[in-house]
């Protein structure tokens, strides 16, 4: 029991924490909360089910053309949904326009792809049981991923600007950073990254227009424990989420366990709403 | 001559009275096409059973206007596409008895639709034939007109019970469905209905149809000694993870329930094919081949027929082109008998309907009773061995 709540818990907690890095990545650079990012992880495992089997695409060519695919539909994020309303964030008419999207991505999903849950492919085809592929390739795509994210954050010029958004928005303009291109390339990256959630949790998700609203809620929750921005919170958090969940449907069960979710969530947030690994930051009176 | 103002005025009047008066209506209404409305979703996520029905529809209309149609009026399908959406089934309906003024109405074909059609067409008294499967949209004192020609829930619920307790002879039962308003509802009556019969339901549950992993509850299930599972779920994804954990757990007890456990879907989830056996998923006698493969032989009459005039069977259920057909039938056999179109007649007639064999099933309605299909017409069908749309009876029948 104790290797079945650690494999399964792990890999959902890696797929919740991709989301919340998804939500992360667009927050940094526009200080909006997209509701796009549960719905980019459902099309991940979408597009890689459609490019793999439906269309006969290698696995690794249906990897980058999913990945692409979840980068375009990024970046219409951040023309549609996301420019219009950055005049009046305080008005938070984001929360309006990505849900929005979100639906809009989710009811095109329904009815081009159907609202059943569709196979997604055997990748690599190795382990059996509690190593089976589809346990590990998750938790491997989160570490290689957030390898990722640190090289590019910390050693290129392009993840420094981006950076330098994220801290301060107008003194990085101030120098002269192309704050736009910079945002519609976050939203490229955020698509991807919500892409790879997706694509690697395909085989334990399977293709289904559905995860989008399920991710969407769990991607958020590793975001609010472990702090808005808060990328190693998110990680933290979605993990320790991935396995409170899969030990609380072996303890108490399937509608329990989404309870016990629920009051998890609502007590770190009555208790720290700043989330457990965020800062508290002084406001302006 | 010269014609006064009075003349004038007594002139209008004389006319406007004559006006008034009623003429016999012409013998044009006779030999007016007789216009049976349908509300079918046509396109969006549940169309799947309208292409199926729509098949037999066509057919049987093709057949029956072809033959001279009913006292040489032809039949007129009137449809209108709700795409599964129960605001656009209200709409359809009140534009067909308003507007189109249809003399019945087949459909709608899902019950959300159909919840909220039913009221309407009573309202306007329209003979209405559906499919639907919840309990409330039959009640002859409410909704009058309203008839089920395909089985209800409680029949379903009827038929599995019967093949767990009588045919597998199994005594611990674990019942589980979906979270949906119909998984937690399906799984209540099920569970009160095995306790009634004495049976000792050792696990029930409801399972988020997004979840993962099935190990924890296939898990509690085993260890509660269960020696078949009983599914009220129409989400082929958990279905097919609850057979792949099965599998792993190196566990043979069978899986009994809705429908849905033989949809198509799952051949491509289940990660092995013998995952899928010992699965039995409600089916009917009349679209099921035995053990030597055939149909009984009025159905094999009808896969003729059908085969016959180029109609596809592969891609949908046959139980579904076969209720196009007997619902067009009755209509054509209602009006024929009554002699009008006119919709106390037509009532009048389905009331006293008595084991009329249609091709899906012999229905029987009275005044009192509108649920017309025979629970004995139920039967458990192998999930995983469809061929143009029928299935092969479960282990227990003769």
């Amino acid at each position: 029991m104790l290797a079945s709540i650690l494999a399964s818990g792990l890999a959902a907690g890696a797929i919740y924490a991709l989301v919340g890095v998804t939500y992360n990545t667009m927050f940094s650079t526009s200080r909006v909360m997209s509701f796009t990012a549960g719905q980019l992880a459902m099309l991940g495992g979408v597009f890689g089910s459609m490019f793999t089997l439906k269309l006969g695409v290698p696995a690794i060519a249906g990897f980058v053309l999913t990945l692409i695919g979840c980068a375009l539909i990024g970046i219409i994020t951040e023309f549609v949904a996301v420019r219009p309303v950055l005049k009046s964030l305080d008005q938070h008419l984001y929360v309006l326009s990505t849900l929005a999207v979100a639906l809009m991505i989710q009811q095109v999903a329904a009815i081009k792809w159907g609202t059943e849950p569709q196979p997604f492919p055997r990748l690599i085809g190795w382990g059996t049981g509690v190593t089976d592929e589809k346990f590990w390739l998750p938790v491997v795509a989160c570490a290689i991923t957030i390898l990722g994210l640190e090289y590019l954050y910390r050693r290129t010029l392009v993840g420094r600007a981006f950076l330098a958004i994220a801290e301060d928005n107008f003194a990085a303009r101030a120098l002269g950073l192309p704050e736009r291109n910079l945002r519609i390339a976050s939203y490229a990256l955020a698509g991807v990254i919500g892409g790879i959630a997706g694509f690697s949790g395909g085989e334990l998700l399977l293709a289904f227009f559905a995860n989008g609203a399920l991710l969407n809620f769990y991607g958020f929750v590793p975001v609010a424990l472990g702090g808005l921005g808060n990328n190693r919170g998110a990680i933290i958090g979605g993990l320790a989420l991935g396995l409170f969940q899969q030990a609380a449907n072996f303890m108490v069960g399937g509608i329990f366990s989404s309870v016990a979710v629920f009051t998890l969530f609502i007590v770190v947030l009555l208790t720290a709403p700043q989330g457990l690994f965020g800062a508290s930051t002084a406001r302006r009176v | 001559m010269a014609i006064s103002r009075r003349d004038v005025l007594l002139g209008s009047a004389g006319a406007l009275g004559a006006a008034s008066f009623s003429f016999p209506a012409p013998a044009i209404a006779d030999s007016e096409p007789i216009k049976i409305g349908c509300l079918a979703a046509m396109t969006g996520p549940s169309s799947a059973p309208t292409i199926g029905f729509n098949r037999g529809v066509n057919f049987a209309v093709e057949a029956i206007n072809a033959a001279g149609g009913v006292k040489g009026r032809k039949i007129e399908i009137v449809m209108r596409d709700t795409q599964g959406d129960p605001t656009k089934a209200v709409n359809a309906t009140q534009e067909l008895i308003s507007q189109v003024k249809v003399h019945a109405i087949w459909g709608p074909f899902n019950s959300g639709e159909a919840l909220a059609t039913t009221p309407i067409m009573a309202r306007a008294k329209i003979p209405d034939i559906h499919p639907c499967v919840v309990e409330t949209l039959i009640d002859p004192t409410k909704y009058p007109n309203a008839f089920r020609m395909a089985p209800s829930n409680s029949q379903w619920d009827d038929a599995v019970r019967n093949y767990c307790l009588n045919v597998l002879k199994v005594k611990k039962i674990a019942v589980i469905g979906d979270t949906t308003g119909y998984g937690v509802t399906a799984v209540g009556a099920s569970v009160a209905a095995f306790k009634k019969d004495g049976a000792d339901v050792v696990y029930q549950a409801n399972i988020d149809a997004t979840q993962p992993d099935m190990t924890p509850d296939m898990l509690r299930a085993k260890n509660a000694g269960s020696e078949a599972i009983v599914v009220w779920s129409v989400t082929t994804g958990m279905e097919a993870r609850m057979f792949n954990t099965r599998a792993a757990m190196n566990w043979d007890v069978a899986f009994v329930g809705h429908p849905s456990l033989a949809s198509g879907d799952i051949a491509g989830l289940v990660e092995k094919p013998e995952n899928w056996k010992k699965v039995y998923a409600i089916g009917y006698k009349s679209c099921s081949y035995d053990a030597a493969g055939k149909l009984p032989p009025k159905s094999q009459e009808l896969v003729d027929r059908l085969t016959k005039a180029g109609i596809a069977l592969n891609d949908t259920l046959l139980w579904w082109i076969a209720g196009g057909i007997d619902a067009v039938e009755l209509f054509a056999k209602a009006i024929e008998t009554s002699g009008s179109t006119e919709g106390p007649g037509i009532i009048a007639y389905l009331n006293g309907l008595n084991k009329y064999p249609g091709y899906f099933g012999t229905y029987t309605f009275t005044p009192t009773q509108h649920n017309g299909y025979p629970t004995e017409d139920i039967v458990m069908s192998e999930a995983s061995t469809a061929r143009n749309g029928t299935f092969a009876l479960a282990p227990g029948y003769s």
